[in-house]
């Protein structure tokens, strides 16, 4: 289960509104490389990992990834806080804020709600594992993306932190996945959905 | 930056070193040293945490004082103190 401890990982306080930042940053909410896509995808490929790491490493980074997902919540609400519609109409959020308003919805910057197309969960330990490296990789570049435009020091300085978090990941999941192929039978090398086979040859079929 | 402020970066710094250590123990199980770190960090926060709690309210739901429903109390993490409502 979960509960909630009323903190953010890292301080987040934007003393300037930006829309138009917001605008770009709410893709790391919904959008394809987002927060919630990692923490789903790995909470969801848990369950048919193998070995002990890998479970608890899928458990704690997906745990992790809710908490930046409050992160980048935090920073679109405090982006898009006391602007006058006038504003917001300058800013290119207009079109959000008909739908939604000062609501923070699951979006990708280019408008398209968030998808589970995204999650990949094959039930298959090392196509998720590759995929978890390619996927926190891609969150990084989404980041250095967003630093490019974001020259507010109060947005980057948590960006900086965010964009971090995921070269940690990626070396987690990489230690994970040696600890899995460091696992495989030396016949079985190039092993194709080896969780699901172990669990057929166990009950004798 | 106002006390509560500080303490909290203060109490989110170890607690971010001590995460840190958590995840690298799932891949390194058998790492001593880094579980002694953990353990030394966890002793800080536990300390800090109460420090906390009693001056500004419950950060976790299983804080001890239901005196008065403080959990219910702003501002909320995501909430800039400046901003009124």
């Amino acid at each position: 289960m979960f509960v909630y401890e009323k903190r953010l990982q890292y301080p987040i306080k934007i003393k300037n509104p930006n829309p138009a930042l917001a605008k770009l940053i709410i893709s790391q909410y919904g959008g394809p490389h987002g927060e919630i896509g990692a923490s789903l995808r790995y909470l969801s490929q848990r369950y048919s990992m193998p070995y002990p790491e890998l479970k608890a490493i899928l458990t704690d980074i997906g745990t992790e990834e809710l908490g930046h997902l409050e992160m980048v919540g935090a920073i679109v609400y405090q982006l898009t806080r006391n602007v006058s519609p006038e504003d917001i109409k300058k800013a290119g959020w207009d079109a959000y804020f008909i739908d939604h308003t000062t609501g923070v919805y699951p979006v990708a910057a280019s408008g398209t709600p968030f998808s589970a197309d995204g999650l990949a969960v094959t039930g298959d330990p090392i196509a998720d594992l590759n995929e978890n490296l390619a996927a926190e990789q891609k969150a990084r570049l989404t980041y250095d993306n967003i630093l490019r435009y974001a020259d507010d020091p109060d947005v980057r300085d948590p960006i900086k932190f965010l964009r971090e978090r995921e070269i940690v990941h990626y070396q987690r999941f990489g230690e994970g996945l040696r600890i899995l192929t460091d696992k495989l039978d030396s016949r079985n090398f190039y092993a194709f959905n080896p969780s699901f086979d172990k669990a057929k040859k166990a009950k004798g079929n | 930056m106002s006390r509560q402020e500080r303490m909290m970066r203060q109490l989110s710094s170890m607690k971010f070193a001590a995460w840190e250590l958590h995840i690298f123990l799932d891949t390194h199980p058998g790492n001593c040293e880094a579980a002694k770190k953990l353990e030394e960090y966890r002793k800080k926060i536990s300390e800090l945490t109460r420090e906390y709690e009693e001056a500004f309210g419950p950060i976790h739901e299983t804080h001890n004082d239901t005196s008065r429903w403080a959990w219910i109390s702003g501002p909320w993490p995501w909430e800039n103190e400046e901003d009124d409502d």
